[in-house]
């Protein structure tokens, strides 16, 4: 009954209130959007960053078939360059500037790739011979990247010697970027709910003062009271939170799954499943957010 | 059920107290006239009881219990236990008699089949059988004040306060409320009424208790709103009780009685 009771006063608070809940629900739904656009940023820097990335920073990559590089000209890479390539890193001149390295088969090189590209249709398409084997180097001083790459191109048996991080980091750093103005957005947009919410629920609470005065009188207790008006806060928070969350997966589905991964088919994006992993984050941030600016609200202006 | 021991209430340091060393009991199924003019401390009496505020000094006992010593998660419980009448009605004015009536129980969480079967036998009780689906603006002052009382009363309180409920209503109309808190009064809630209006005092006939400045100056039983007692003596223990009416020994019975005139 005290149930059913507090879920009608709930009802009739929002009807009450539209305009004000309408704008809540905005709110929130910017902010947390911009909150999730960061998590999204890190979330495909992350992807992006593969297998390697924070393991080694240059990659050797060996001859397959099909190679049209200079130290290609005998085909697929044969054991035997192999052994001499290895034999080269371990030699005492390139040995001072490598803290280790791994060799990465086809067969590996394919389950990274896999692995990698798991939300993209690419990989289907692609078998493991099509991908090369490679001599994974972490350098002692990543800024040494010159003397490896000189002495290594031009070996038979290696396609290209690629300084992956400096790829890489260029972007990322646009990225992070990226997300601290997303950051820096969400965040002023948050003191705009929290304030927003906060004169709504004033609002509500002044509007309905000839019912609270009368649940006072007669004894009812502060959470009969006071319930309505945080969940109203709350609601529609949580309903601007699961908006955040619905755009999110959306610009991951069709933009980043449809559009952009077609675009550049050998970037990994991130998937719109994966974007569901900050939907409960989002709701909870809202709720809370609501709950915590409505409690110190009625802390005020609502005396029980 | 209601004793006030020394209680004194200062709302404002440099002001003159609202309640000054006021000692008062009121028992069990007694009918209490609260009457003084405007300022003499009637409604913070009122407060008190409820716990709306607490004493400055002294203590409040409502039903045996100390309430500055009732935690503030308990004070529901209190009032619970205590109906209110305002002179304005306080109805909700998009609720029904009905709803309005079972507002009352809805908030403390009473079920739907004990509301349904709770609600009418009150309304009758006061006198509105067959008026459950007006709305408020619908009715007579009369009546609205009639679902307030039913409204006050359908959690069965132990004691009802009423803050001047004929304040509205003509005579008349006055005289039919009075009927209602009598016949509640008479199935056992202590009743305490303050007022204005001297005939429906002189027509009851029950004890008054007279403030005036926050002093008690007057409590009889089966009293008219004007005292009986000669009024020199009163002056007197006037005196004694605050010093603050000296001025009154030389103008005797001029002073109470234009008191009782306004």
């Amino acid at each position: 009954m005290r149930l059913a009771f507090i879920l009608s006063e709930i009802g009739s608070g929002l009807r009450r209130n539209v305009s004000m809940v309408v704008s809540v629900i905005l709110v929130t739904f910017v902010s947390l959007t911009f909150v999730g656009a960061a998590g999204m940023l890190q979330m495909q820097i992350n992807q992006m960053k593969g297998y390697w990335y924070d393991k080694v920073q240059v990659a050797i990559f060996l001859c397959s078939e099909g190679s049209t590089a200079p130290g290609c000209a005998t085909g697929s890479v044969t054991p035997e360059q192999q052994q001499s390539l290895n034999a080269l890193l371990e030699s005492p001149a390139v040995a001072q500037y490598i803290n280790d390295f791994q060799f990465e088969s086809k067969e590996e090189a394919y389950k990274h790739f896999k692995d990698q590209f798991s939300n993209s249709p690419i990989v289907d398409s692609v078998t493991p011979d099509q991908l090369p084997a490679s001599f994974r180097i972490n350098m002692k001083d990543p800024e040494k990247y010159q003397i490896i790459s000189e002495t290594f191109s031009s070996q038979p048996g290696v396609e290209t010697v690629i300084d992956q991080r400096q790829l890489l980091e260029r972007l990322f750093s646009v990225m992070n970027g990226a997300s601290l103005v997303a950051v820096g957005i969400a965040g002023v947009m948050i003191v705009c709910a929290i304030l927003l919410i906060a004169t709504t629920i004033r609002l509500s609470a002044f509007s309905r003062r000839r019912e609270t005065g009368i649940m006072r009188l007669v004894g009812a207790s502060k959470t009969v009271i006071q319930l309505p008006f945080i969940l109203e806060g709350v609601i529609a928070a949580v309903i601007g939170a699961a908006l955040a969350s619905g755009t999110l997966w959306a610009v991951a589905h069709f933009f980043l799954g449809d559009y952009m991964s077609r675009q550049y088919p050998d970037t990994a994006f991130i998937s719109s499943g994966q974007t569901l992993i900050l939907a409960p984050a989002l709701l909870i941030l809202g709720a809370s957010l609501a709950g915590i600016s409505s409690l110190l609200t009625l802390r005020r202006y609502l005396r029980v | 059920m209601i004793r006030f021991e020394n209680v004194t209430k200062v709302y404002d340091q440099t002001a003159r107290p609202a309640l000054d060393s006021v000692n008062l009991e009121i028992d069990r199924g007694e009918f209490a006239f609260l009457v003084g003019a405007s300022g003499s401390g009637k409604s913070t009496f009122l407060r008190l009881v409820l716990k709306e505020d607490r004493a400055t000094s002294g203590a409040v006992y409502v039903a045996g219990q100390n309430v500055a010593k009732i935690s503030s998660w308990r004070v529901p419980r209190l009032r619970r236990g205590i109906g209110v009448v305002f002179q304005d009605f306080r109805l909700l004015p998009q609720k029904n008699v009905f709803a309005n009536v079972a507002f009352a129980m809805q908030v403390i969480g009473k079920s739907r089949s004990v509301i349904r079967d709770t609600v009418p036998e009150v309304l009758k009780t006061v006198g509105l059988e067959g008026k459950e689906h007006r709305m408020p603006h619908e009715l007579s002052g009369g009546e609205q004040q009639r679902v307030a009382i039913a409204r006050a009363v359908v959690n069965r309180p132990g004691i009802l306060l009423a803050d001047e409920p004929t304040g509205n209503l003509d005579p008349t109309t006055s005289m039919g409320i009075m009927g209602v808190l009598d016949k509640i009064n008479q199935n056992g809630t202590t009743v305490v009424m303050a007022t204005h209006d001297d005939d429906i005092v002189n027509e009851m006939r029950k004890r008054v208790v007279e403030l005036k400045n926050g002093v008690v100056i007057r409590d009889e039983a089966r009293a008219l709103y004007t005292s009986m007692i000669p009024v020199v003596g009163q002056s007197r223990r006037l005196k004694d009780a605050s010093g603050r009416e000296a001025h009154d020994d030389g103008l005797p019975g001029e002073g109470r009685e234009g008191e009782a005139q306004r």
